[in-house]
């Protein structure tokens, strides 16, 4: 599974639960459009840190990092340590 | 009242005496008072060049940083008005605010990155680097009108509050005194630098000589990083709403012993995160204060050390200088003890709003005295003592920004697939209060779209947390209107989580 399609998906559960995660725009703007809030961001941090294996605490993170899909997969692309682990989730079947 | 001290004199005053104390605190950046005035007088510079009519007004994009305080210290310096809306508004509600304030230009210290500024007055990015080591701190006019401020409310466009240069003069005055700050005390910013809660912690701690720690807003639901915060600057005075104490409170693993004022503001205190307190903050008076943008601060109240669970927290007396009127329902004002709608009259009042309706009914005057209507209701025990008691329209708070649940329900059924909409407050385990919408569509409609359509035209703690896109008719109450008691129990029920 793609990064994009895994991050759709944890949007959704999370945030959006009737919308469907293919709806969701690679821009759509989570933050302005209040699909996320302040508090909510927390999670998404919390999520993509150990789905991605980001060592959060030891990365210089704002805002603008999450504001979007697109802008999410970037963040991974450049702080993900642990590609294998996110394999062997997918393997479970996550 | 004494004459007031000008915080504009005071600041070249402090660049003067001590220079090297610190001013700011963000994150590893530490600005001293001088750097902070040649920051100022810098930008003053840059802001004479644009060659604007010395009586216009400008708009300013308050991202919190050093070089946006420097910019506003800017136009304070330079006795021009300006205009501080919520960095969070839309496009189009921002740029109505701008066109009413009569804004030429709307000036920022950072570039504006991904900002539709469609209709805007021209932006122009104003440089606040100092351009030499010796500031020349000349104070511009007193007069006049300084800060405007927004209302919190998400009633269609907020409405524009000025504030004389006099009554900011006034207020900072009062706050350096009443919770004693003084050169080098140590204070935590929280609010955004558009909410009137900065004229304390940020303006009132500058006019002392004191040092202001900003917090960094994308970390500010982050308990861990505020208690850090706390800890490292040893801060001795903080002001917040609600929620940063409960974010505190359940990251802290032991207490903060340096704070010695904790004021309380903003929204009501949940009850049972009051004994968490005592413990937080052993050395600390606590203050619950009372006001709204449009009088600033108008009643406290400091909490005894044993707080009654069981009762709800007063607000306490009227400020000295403060007149208040309780009025019944039936426009009968009361003397005594009472409940009824909350007038008010502070010295540090706004002469009304700017450009727009409302001014009428919201102020009004009696024997004399031009009071403001809150709208709150509050009642009067036989010792003087207050409490508010809530609101009885559709007001609600979310995070310390008042919220009208009837304006973001016509917002929604603007939109043209919408064919019922009921939004309603629901309570939140962290966030103390949530909005929900529950929506009923003639075609279907994704709630991404419709978050679109309220991001154009609410704030964005307006936006509901969770929008319910349902196909049955919603409950109605007998005449007609729907139904938001039985659609509150329904989510609740349902355990929607947002």
């Amino acid at each position: 599974m793609s990064d994009a399609i895994a991050i759709k998906r944890f949007i959704v559960a999370e945030f959006a639960p009737d919308a469907r995660p293919e709806d969701i725009d690679d821009d759509y703007d989570l933050l302005a459009n209040g699909v996320i809030d302040s508090l909510g961001l927390l999670r998404v941090v919390d999520w993509l840190s150990q789905r991605f294996d980001v060592a959060v605490d030891d990365v210089e993170i704002s805002e603008d990092q999450f504001v979007s899909v697109a802008a999410m997969c970037r963040f991974v692309e450049q702080y993900a340590t642990g590609r294998p682990v996110v394999a062997a989730q997918a393997q479970r079947g996550e | 009242m004494a004459d007031s001290r000008s915080l504009v004199d005071c600041l070249a005053e402090h660049a003067w005496r001590r220079p090297d104390s610190v001013a700011l605190v963000a994150g590893e950046r530490r600005v001293t008072y001088r750097e902070l005035a040649g920051m100022a007088a810098a930008a003053r510079r840059r802001i004479a060049r644009l060659g604007l009519h010395v009586d216009s007004a400008v708009g300013i994009h308050a991202a919190k940083t050093p070089e946006t305080i420097a910019l506003l210290t800017a136009c304070l310096l330079a006795g021009r008005r300006f205009l501080v809306p919520s960095t969070e508004l839309g496009t189009h509600t921002l740029g109505t605010l701008f066109e009413r304030a009569g804004c030429v230009a709307v000036l920022s210290a950072t570039p504006l990155e991904r900002h539709v500024h469609e209709g805007w007055p021209p932006v122009t990015v104003v440089n606040c680097a100092a351009e030499d080591q010796v500031a020349q701190v000349v104070p511009g006019s007193r007069r006049g009108v300084s800060f405007m401020l927004t209302t919190s409310g998400s009633t269609g466009v907020p409405k524009i509050v000025p504030l004389g240069m006099s009554e900011v003069d006034r207020f900072t005055d009062w706050a350096v005194d009443r919770f004693g700050i003084e050169p080098g005390t140590r204070v935590l910013n929280y609010a955004p630098l558009n909410f009137d809660l900065c004229l304390l912690d940020v303006w009132a701690t500058l006019k002392a000589g004191g040092t202001v720690v900003l917090v960094a807003p994308e970390k500010a639901t982050n308990g861990r990083y505020l208690s850090d915060l706390l800890h490292e600057h040893e801060i001795e005075l903080v002001q917040s709403v609600p929620m940063f104490f409960r974010l505190v409170a359940d990251a802290a693993d032991g207490d903060f012993p340096a704070v010695r004022q904790v004021i309380l503001t903003g929204d009501a205190m949940p009850a049972r995160l009051l004994p968490a307190l005592p413990r937080l903050f052993p050395n600390a008076r606590v203050t619950n204060v009372y006001g709204c943008t449009e009088t600033n601060d108008s009643f406290l109240y400091d909490l005894p050390a044993h707080i009654d669970e069981d009762t709800a927290l007063p607000i306490g007396r009227p400020l000295p200088g403060v007149d208040v009127l309780l009025v019944d329902g039936d426009g009968v004002v009361h003397d005594g003890p009472a409940t009824g709608e909350l007038l008010v009259h502070t010295p540090f009042q706004t002469e009304g709003y700017l450009g727009g309706p409302g001014q009428t009914e919201k102020f009004v005057r009696h024997q004399g005295i031009r009071y403001f209507r809150t709208g709150d209701l509050v009642s009067r025990d036989a010792g003087g003592t207050y409490t508010l008691m809530g609101r009885n329209d559709f007001q609600v708070k979310v995070r310390g920004t008042r919220v009208n649940l009837q304006e973001i329900e016509h917002v929604l059924l603007d939109h043209g697939r919408v064919l019922e909409a009921a939004v309603v407050g629901l309570p939140d385990e962290l966030a103390g209060l949530r909005v929900h919408a529950v929506i009923r569509c003639d075609e279907p409609v994704s709630s991404l779209a419709l978050r679109e359509h309220c991001r154009l035209r609410l704030p964005r703690v307006a936006i509901p947390s969770a929008i319910h896109v349902v196909d049955s008719p919603l409950p109605t109450t007998s005449t007609g209107k729907v139904d938001r008691r039985a659609i509150s129990s329904m989510l609740a029920h349902t355990g929607v989580k947002a």
